[in-house]
């Protein structure tokens, strides 16, 4: 046995069972997984009673436990990863298309004036067009296939990455280009060390809002294209009665969203926004 | 040698909203001789902001010359380097970003702009702050970032456009010894903007002043006070408020037009 | 007005060139550069089908569009669709108003509440609408209800996540100050909690609507007899572009004729009366 050191002679008077449970305790608690799922704890708890108690008929509600056991057996024979996998493949192109095309677009309208003059309505009302409602003619086009999916999904990020960019470059202070200007910067400079810049903030929370759409565009197409993905699986799930299947599909939806806005989107809006020490934009309701 | 040449100068515009034409400068003539300070004043609304707009190349003008170096004047550029009223710093950059920003414009390799930079930030009193940003810096320190910027770039003639005018009275007076210490040492040239008499005569050698609207330059008073001068000493002298009486009178006696108070200054 | 990157003809230290008036002259103005990308557009459009010679089958002319809304209006089909299509947003949006704002106006006031719900909110708010579809159609059945359902779920969890966000940005002092004259619970949700948390509302009906509307559109084509969605999803069962095309620029129109006259004045017109700043964007 080693002997025990000054500190540890004071920490050994500590160390009773009860006091390691509760400095264990709180140090676990403070860990981020903990401080993100707990709260769902009493909600899980809430709905696992209320399926119990059949508060609301089985054929339509299911507990936490028919999901899970639903989860674990799709698992197991891979169907879920490979619908998964589909979906994600379909929102990581749409959204490398999306940024490819929008966000050239977006400075090349927010540059020139008259670019900006003849385009932005269109922009507006194109916008405007659901764009789900762009599904019907896409699938004349391209059949139901993966190119009509990926399709809406690009249409849906563009537009709002688009109209983000012009706004964040308008928001530009003027004088900032100016003083750039008067320090020597020409124009090309100004756009890269200024503009650029300026705009980030904005563009980060333009590509947040275009990947929420995308998101609930994907899921859309994936119902009314119907080949695979977890869109797809629901509906499916739904066509047979299976409603376990649908709750899985609804929280797998929800738990990829939520990851990717609280863990990737949010972090990068806020870090973009407060390094540089603007005014702080409250992330909700996307 | 003449720093800047302004002679002619007119500017006019359309009002956006009630479609009139608008005279902001009638016809100012003056010249900078390199290495003095020269402040702008008149009433509000006669156009000194847009003088130096013009100068600096951000405002097309509708007549006159502006020369710089003897070079005519055609859009902005770092021969005119521009402390703003809202010091228009990068919030992205740190103290040191802005400060080398135009060192980094004339191609000054990373190690040389540094040193510069550095220096000059020394020079304004910010030295150990390199690695802040500007949001975590105070009013005052955010102008003397601004004037740093300027300085490091070493313009033909430094243009300020009220940079004191949103700071506090004493933080204010603070800045403007400073300022002046910083004249005194290094000589640039400068085109100071203001509505405060005070302000201009402590600052200055000479001190344009200009008429109400449509402006003309009403005189130009000589400011022979001793340099160095400091806030306490300089202002008691009974020469300081002879200049400060004469320039007050100036403003208040001619254009009795009571005329609407546009934005633009 | 776009960057301005050389010298500027205005005086002023924005400088704007054109600057649009406010008078009748300038909103004259301003409508016409409005339509004139349009009419520029449809003009494009009719010169390349018939430069190209492109069969209705893949897209239809100009003119064909124009005579399926015609049509449509003729047969009363559009009549018809349209209203249950705005009758099924209204439906929604009334229901969730009146539900998600006393919720989410509770909720900002009670930090327990507030805290336990959040997390949910957040991951519903992710789900809103059209993730729904499926289980909806299965609770409801194919029929309005699931659209009108659709509808209120997609703006619920945002417009309870707004009014959340809204009451509790509504500086302390402000409710201390009501607290400290004698307000009881009632007056306080009216009169202090109400219009201090109204622009983060207004935004949150703003995004709630948009997806609102998404919802109602996808809700249509999947669960539905009448209704723009609808009339899309037939158009393209039968391959009748124009109707499709007609379909959609009806939808465009709308949303943006909502969008743009009633829902932008109404969050800039409370936002900048009170001199408030909206939370959430």
């Amino acid at each position: 046995m080693v002997a025990p050191t000054d500190g540890a002679l004071d920490r050994a008077a500590t160390r009773t069972p009860r006091r390691r449970l509760a400095v264990w305790l709180r140090r676990v608690t403070r860990t981020g997984a903990v401080r993100t799922l707990g709260p769902f704890v009493p909600i899980v708890v809430l709905w696992w009673l209320a399926a119990e108690l059949e508060v609301f008929p089985a054929a339509f509600f299911v507990g936490p436990d028919a999901v899970l056991t639903e989860f674990l057996d799709l698992m197991r024979k891979g169907v879920l990863p490979g619908y998964l996998s589909d979906s994600l493949t379909r929102l990581a192109y749409g959204i490398g298309f999306g940024l490819l095309i929008g966000l050239p677009m977006g400075f090349l309208v927010a540059m020139s004036a008259w670019a900006r003059r003849l385009t932005w309505p269109l922009l507006l009302f194109f916008q405007a067009i659901a764009d789900i409602a762009w599904l019907p003619i896409v699938i004349v086009w391209f059949g139901f296939s993966l190119t009509a999916v990926t399709f809406v999904i690009v249409y849906t990020i563009v537009f709002p990455l688009v109209l983000a960019v012009v706004s964040g470059v308008e928001q530009v202070p003027q004088e900032l280009v100016r003083a750039a200007r008067s320090l020597g910067a020409g124009r090309f400079r100004v756009f890269v060390e200024v503009i650029v810049p300026g705009a980030l903030p904005a563009v980060a929370g333009g590509i947040r809002t275009g990947l929420g759409y995308g998101w609930r565009a994907l899921i859309a197409a994936e119902i009314i294209v119907g080949t695979s993905g977890v869109g797809f699986m629901m509906f499916d799930a739904r066509r047979v009665g299976d409603v376990s299947e649908v709750f899985l599909g609804m929280i797998v939806l929800g738990v990829l969203w939520y990851a990717m806005d609280a863990l990737v989107l949010a972090p990068f809006e806020r870090a973009t926004v407060e390094r540089w020490g603007m005014v702080r934009q409250v992330e909700a309701g996307r | 040698m003449t720093a800047l040449e302004i002679s002619g100068l007119a500017k006019e515009y359309v009002d956006s909203y009630s479609g009139d034409r608008v005279t902001a400068i009638g016809e100012v003539t003056f010249t900078v001789e390199e290495g003095e300070f020269v402040s702008i004043l008149g009433p509000s609304g006669c156009g000194k902001t847009t003088v130096l707009n013009i100068i600096a190349g951000f405002v097309e003008q509708t007549a006159g010359t502006v020369k710089v170096g003897g070079r005519v004047v055609d859009g902005p550029g770092p021969d005119r380097g521009v402390v703003f009223q809202n010091h228009a710093l990068f919030p992205w950059k740190t103290v040191l970003g802005n400060a080398a920003f135009g060192l980094r414009m004339k191609g000054i390799p990373a190690a040389r702009r540094r040193e510069i930079a550095l220096e000059h930030l020394e020079l304004v009193g910010l030295a150990g702050f390199e690695n802040r940003y500007p949001h975590e810096l105070s009013g005052g320190m955010r102008q003397r970032l601004g004037v740093a910027r300027v300085l490091a770039n070493e313009p033909a003639v430094m243009l300020m456009d009220e940079p004191f005018a949103s700071i506090d009275a004493q933080t204010r007076r603070k800045l403007q010894e400073d300022l002046t210490r910083v004249f005194e040492l290094r000589r640039p040239t400068v085109f100071f903007v203001t509505h405060d008499i005070d302000e201009a005569v402590f600052l200055s050698d000479r001190v344009v002043v200009l008429s109400r609207r449509p402006s003309r330059v009403r005189e130009i008073v000589t400011v022979d006070l001793p340099r160095p001068r400091d806030w306490q000493g300089t202002t008691a002298l009974p020469e300081f408020r002879e200049i400060a009486n004469h320039i007050t009178a100036l403003l208040s006696e001619g254009g009795d037009r009571e005329g609407p108070e546009l934005t633009a200054a | 007005m776009s960057v301005t990157l050389g010298r500027t003809a205005g005086p002023g230290p924005r400088g704007r060139t054109a600057p649009a008036g406010r008078g009748p002259r300038g909103r004259l103005a301003s409508a016409f550069w409005f339509l004139l990308p349009f009419a520029l557009l449809l003009v494009v459009w009719a010169v390349v089908v018939a430069a190209t010679g492109t069969p209705m089958r893949i897209f239809p002319q100009v003119t064909d569009v124009g005579s399926a809304i015609a049509d449509m209006w003729a047969s009363g089909d559009l009549l018809r669709h349209l209203g249950a299509s705005l009758r099924r947003v209204g439906v929604g949006a009334l229901l969730a108003v009146a539900t998600a704002l006393p919720f989410g106006i509770a909720l900002g006031a009670s930090p327990k509440l507030a805290a336990f719900f959040t997390p949910l909110l957040r991951f519903s708010v992710s789900l809103a609408g059209i993730a729904w579809i499926p289980i909806a159609t299965l609770w409801l059945g194919y029929s309005d209800q699931a659209v009108i359902f659709i509808v209120w779920n997609a703006m619920f969890f945002a417009l309870t996540y707004n009014a959340l966000l809204g009451v509790q940005q509504i500086p302390i002092e402000l409710i201390r100050a009501a607290r400290s004259m004698g307000t009881g619970r009632l007056r306080m949700f009216w009169e202090v909690l109400l219009p201090g948390a109204l622009p983060s509302v207004v935004t949150g009906l703003r995004i709630g609507l948009g997806y609102g509307w998404r919802g109602l559109v996808a809700a249509e084509i999947i669960a539905s007899s009448a209704g723009l969605g609808y009339a899309l999803f037939l158009a393209q069962k039968s391959f009748d572009t124009d109707v499709v095309i007609a379909s959609m620029a009806i939808i465009g129109v709308l949303w943006l004729l909502m969008d743009r006259l009633v829902l932008s004045p109404l969050e800039r017109r409370t936002v900048e009366r009170w001199g408030m700043k909206s939370v959430v964007s």
